[in-house]
């Protein structure tokens, strides 16, 4: 199979580049269920090992 | 971290990213969010979706099937790079939104282990007890740390 190079595809670090066409999704609702999903998972994993001491 | 990826854009604080997957399907635009979870430790959530392009909807249940799993991957780790740049290095929770999608993520991660590594702690949860990230091993969830 042969691969295709994509011209858009960067190889090498990364760097963010800054939009003010990136929107906030702070309050999407998709983000907010996501956001309770994680929540709920996180309470049931034991962190204690993660802990400051 | 040298992995091929997207383009990416932030707004100017380093929480909400976006980028465009290319492929078959044509071009699909993903957001990436980070959100504070809890203090001690400090957790952010990474969640990521595809944006519809007519309704501004995010989901993370459509199959984008644009054979670019490995790239997508690579362009979100970078995202952490950046938010890590900015807000310091703190655990990361990230979980597929199926067993299978978490599986493929999984996959993707056990193929660039080695890579990712050099920059990157990453625990696996399993029944809630966090294990170091092993190849083959199916986990509910990850936590990563930059180094």
């Amino acid at each position: 199979m042969s691969v295709i190079e994509k011209e858009t595809v960067i190889k090498g670090p990364g760097r963010a580049l800054i939009s003010d066409k990136v929107r906030s999704h702070a309050n999407d609702p998709f983000f907010v269920k996501k956001n309770a999903e994680a929540k709920e998972a996180l309470s049931k994993i034991d962190l204690s090992g993660l802990k400051k001491k | 971290m040298n992995l091929p990826h997207y383009a990416y854009f932030t707004k100017n604080n380093y929480r909400d990213y976006e980028f465009y997957s290319e492929g078959p399907r044509g071009k699909v635009k993903k957001v990436v969010m980070f959100t504070k979870m809890q203090d001690d430790p400090l957790i952010y959530n990474l969640a990521f979706g595809d944006e519809d392009p007519e309704t501004g909807v995010v989901s993370d249940l459509a199959i984008t099937d644009n054979k670019d799993t490995g790239i997508v991957l690579a362009t979100v780790a970078n995202t952490i790079n950046d938010f890590c740049d900015r807000y310091g290095n703190h655990y990361i929770f990230a979980t597929g939104s199926t067993l299978a999608r978490t599986r493929l993520y999984q996959i993707n991660i056990s193929a660039v282990l080695d890579e990712i590594s050099i920059d990157f702690e990453i625990l696996g949860s399993r029944d809630g007890v966090l294990h170091a990230f092993q190849k083959n091993v199916n986990y509910d969830s990850l936590l990563i740390k930059r180094k």
